[in-house]
C-alpha cells in the first residue's frame, strides 16, 4: 500500500522522464530506441494494471504532490473511473509503440524516430495526467501539453496537408484551451478552490447567489471539451488532422486523445459541478442534441469519403457522439454505456487505423474503391479490419455490441425514444460504410499489379493486429472486467 | 443605475470580456493565418487579465507577510502564479503556430488560407 500511492504519479513521471531521455538518443539505432520506447511504455502498464487490481479491490485512493495536503497542493485521485482510463491508455499506448517498429519513411522520416517516440511518450503521459489529477488548473496544464503535442506528431510528417491539419487542429483546440481558462477563472472568482471536491463542496453552498455564473462557466467547459473531443459543430478540424497524420498517431489521436478529453469533460460535470447542479441547467439537453447530430452527421458524412483514413476520421466523429449521448441521457446504464464504449471504441478504432495504415504503407492505396480483392493478399491486415468493423457495426459477441445495447437500454429508461431511433439508424449507417469494403475486399478481384514480396506484413505488426482484433472479440464474449469498473465510476458520477 | 453602478466597479472584467471577444472573432473570421494567431494572443491576455484581476485587493500589497503590520492586506498570489504557468503556455503556442505557418508558406507560398484551399481544390481537381 505504501508504495502503490505513489503510483499514479509514478506512470505520468515515468512517460515524462524517458520522453525526455529520446532527443539525447540520436545516433543509437532504429532497434534501441524502439526497445527504449518499448519498456518506458510497459512499465506504466504493468503499475496501471496493479493499480487498477488494488483499486477493484480496495477502493481508491488520493496522492498530494509535494506532500501538500489538498486546498493548498495538488491533489491526484485514483478511482475506479481513472485507473479503467489509465489501463486502456496504456494499453494501448504500448501497442501502438510495438507498431512503430516497422514505420514507413514517408510517414515518419528515419533521422527523426526518436523525436517521435519522445512525442508519443509525452502524449501519453499527458493523458495520463488528465485522468488522474484532481484540480482544475493541473487539469488544464495537462491539456496544454495534450494539445501542443497531439498537433505535433501530426505534424512530423512533413507533408503539406498533415502541417495544415496541425495547424488548424492547433488553432481551434487553443480556442478551446482558452474557454476552459476563463471557466475555470469563473469558477475560481466565486469558489476561491482549485481542487475538485473544494469547489463541489463550495458550489453547493452558493449555487443560489451565482446561477448566471455557475451556468457561463459549465457553458464555457462543454464548449472547450467539446472542440477538443470533435463534437459535431465543432469538429471541423478532426477530418484532415486525424487523416494526414501518421497511422499509429491517427490511431493514438481518434482511439485516446479524443476519450481523454471525455474523461476530462466527465469528471468536470460529475465532480466539480455535481449531478444535483446538472440537473437543473439546460446543458443535458444541449448535449443529447449535439451528440444526435454527431452520430447522424458523422455517419452520412463517412459514407461519401472516398479515402480510408477520412472515413474512418469521420467515423470518429459518430462514435463520439454515442460516448456524449450517454452522458446527456444521464441515467445510470447510459453512463455504463458510455463509459464501456471508451474501451471498446479505443481498440477497434485504432485496430481499423492500423490495418489502413498497414495497407497504405504496404500498397500505396487509399482510395476505398481501389481495396477489392486484397483480402487474399493481406489476410492478416483485413481479417482486422473486418473484425473492427463488426463491432463497429454492433454485432453481438464483439465488445461494440455491448456498449451500444447499454446505450439504447439506457434511452429507454430517459425515456427517450428518439435517441434509441438515431443508435439503430447509426448502426445501418455504419453497416452501409463498412461492410461493403470488407466484402468487396474478400469476394472480387483486385484490378492492381501488386508485388507479392512488397504485402508482406512483419511479424511484430501482425501481433499487434491480431491481439487488438482478439481483444475485440474477447471484451465482446467477456465483458467482466471492464464492466466492473465501469459500473462502479458511473455509480460513483451520479452519486456525487 | 443598477447596471452602471455594476460596470464602474467591475471594468476590468468588461474589459477582459471585449478583449476576449475581440480576440474570439479575429480568430475565427480572418483568413490570414498570422492575424489569426494574434487574435489567439489577444484572446490569451484577456483570459489573462480576467484572472489577474480576480486576486487583485485594493490597495493590497505583495503577499510578503509583515509581521509588524498586523491590518496589512494582501494581493492573492495564487492567480499570479497560475497566470504566470498560462503565459509559458501562451508563448509556446504560439511559437509552435508560427513555425507551422512558415512550414505551410514553404509548401504553398501563402499565408492566405484562403488562397490555400483554393490551390487545394485545383490539387485535387
Amino acid at each position: 500500500m505504501k508504495l502503490m500511492v505513489h503510483f499514479p504519479v509514478l506512470t505520468i513521471i515515468l512517460f515524462f522522464t524517458s520522453a525526455f531521455v529520446f532527443p539525447l538518443t540520436g545516433k543509437w539505432s532504429k532497434k534501441s530506441k524502439y526497445n527504449l520506447a518499448l519498456i518506458s511504455s510497459a512499465i506504466p502498464l504493468i503499475l496501471s494494471l496493479l493499480m487498477a487490481f488494488y483499486v477493484s479491490n480496495k477502493g481508491g485512493f488520493s496522492y498530494y504532490v509535494g506532500n501538500w495536503v489538498a486546498p493548498w497542493g495538488i491533489e491526484i485521485k485514483a478511482d475506479c473511473l481513472s485507473v479503467y482510463m489509465a489501463s486502456v491508455i496504456t494499453l494501448l499506448g504500448m501497442l501502438v509503440i510495438m507498431f512503430t517498429r516497422h514505420i514507413s519513411p514517408s510517414d515518419v522520416e528515419e533521422d527523426q524516430i526518436h523525436t517521435y517516440y519522445s512525442l508519443m511518450l509525452l502524449l501519453f503521459g499527458s493523458m495520463l495526467g488528465i485522468t488522474f489529477t484532481w484540480d482544475l488548473f493541473n487539469l488544464f496544464v495537462f491539456m496544454e501539453i495534450n494539445s501542443i503535442v497531439a498537433c505535433a506528431v501530426v505534424s512530423i510528417k512533413d507533408k503539406r496537408d498533415a502541417i495544415e491539419g496541425a495547424l488548424k487542429y492547433l488553432l481551434l483546440s487553443s480556442l478551446g484551451s482558452g474557454c476552459i481558462l476563463i471557466a475555470t477563472a469563473l469558477i475560481y472568482a466565486i469558489t476561491g478552490n482549485l481542487n475538485f471536491s473544494f469547489i463541489h463542496r463550495e458550489l453547493l453552498n452558493i449555487v443560489k447567489d451565482y446561477p448566471l455564473n455557475i451556468l457561463v462557466s459549465l457553458s464555457l467547459f462543454v464548449v472547450g471539451f467539446g472542440v477538443k473531443a470533435a463534437l459535431v459543430p465543432l469538429h471541423v478540424w478532426l477530418p484532415d488532422a486525424h487523416s494526414s497524420a501518421p497511422s499509429p498517431s491517427s490511431a493514438v489521436l481518434s482511439g485516446l486523445v479524443l476519450k481523454v478529453y471525455v474523461i476530462g469533460i466527465i469528471k468536470v460535470m460529475f465532480f466539480v459541478y455535481g449531478t444535483a447542479i446538472i440537473k437543473e441547467l439546460p446543458i443535458l439537453k444541449l448535449l443529447n442534441i449535439s451528440a444526435s447530430l454527431s452520430i447522424i452527421l458523422g455517419s452520412v458524412i463517412a459514407m461519401v469519403q472516398k479515402d480510408i483514413k477520412k472515413m474512418l476520421a469521420y467515423s470518429s466523429i459518430a462514435q463520439i457522439g454515442y460516448i456524449f449521448l450517454g452522458i446527456g441521457l444521464f441515467n445510470e446504464t447510459s453512463l455504463r454505456g458510455a463509459l464501456f464504449h471508451i474501451l471498446s471504441h479505443s481498440i477497434t478504432k485504432a485496430n481499423l487505423f492500423l490495418a489502413a495504415g498497414n495497407i497504405i504503407k504496404k500498397t500505396g492505396i487509399r482510395e476505398i474503391n481501389d481495396l477489392k480483392g486484397l483480402g487474399s493478399k493481406m489476410p492478416v491486415t483485413l481479417f482486422a479490419f473486418t473484425v473492427s468493423s463488426l463491432s463497429m457495426v454492433g454485432l453481438p459477441l464483439l465488445s461494440g455490441f455491448h456498449s451500444k445495447w447499454l446505450l439504447g437500454l439506457g434511452s429507454l429508461r430517459a425515456g427517450q425514444s428518439l435517441s434509441l431511433t438515431i443508435l439503430l439508424v447509426s448502426s445501418l449507417l455504419n453497416a452501409g460504410y463498412y461492410l461493403p469494403i470488407v466484402i468487396s475486399a474478400f469476394f472480387k478481384e483486385t484490378s492492381l499489379n501488386l508485388r507479392e514480396e512488397t504485402l508482406i506484413t512483419k511479424g511484430i505488426e501482425k501481433f499487434v493486429l491480431i491481439t487488438l482484433s482478439f481483444m475485440v472479440l474477447f471484451f465482446g464474449l467477456f465483458p467482466g472486467v471492464p464492466m466492473y469498473f465501469v459500473t462502479k465510476a458511473a455509480t460513483l458520477l451520479l452519486g456525487n | 443605475m443598477y447596471f452602471y453602478k455594476a460596470l464602474l466597479n467591475n471594468y476590468y472584467y468588461f474589459t477582459a470580456v471585449i478583449l476576449f471577444v475581440i480576440g474570439f472573432y479575429t480568430l475565427l473570421s480572418n483568413t490570414n493565418l498570422i492575424k489569426k494567431i494574434i487574435g489567439l494572443n489577444i484572446m490569451d491576455t484577456a483570459i489573462f487579465l480576467l484572472f489577474i484581476s480576480i486576486g487583485y485587493v485594493k490597495s493590497g500589497s505583495a503577499p510578503i507577510i509583515d509581521l509588524a503590520n498586523k491590518q496589512a492586506v494582501y494581493v492573492n498570489p495564487l492567480p499570479s502564479a497560475l497566470i504566470l504557468t498560462g503565459i509559458v503556455v501562451a508563448v509556446s503556442v504560439t511559437a509552435y503556430a508560427l513555425a507551422l505557418t512558415i512550414k505551410l508558406y514553404e509548401h504553398y507560398g501563402s499565408i492566405d488560407l484562403d488562397i490555400i484551399f483554393e490551390m487545394r481544390r485545383q490539387v485535387i481537381k
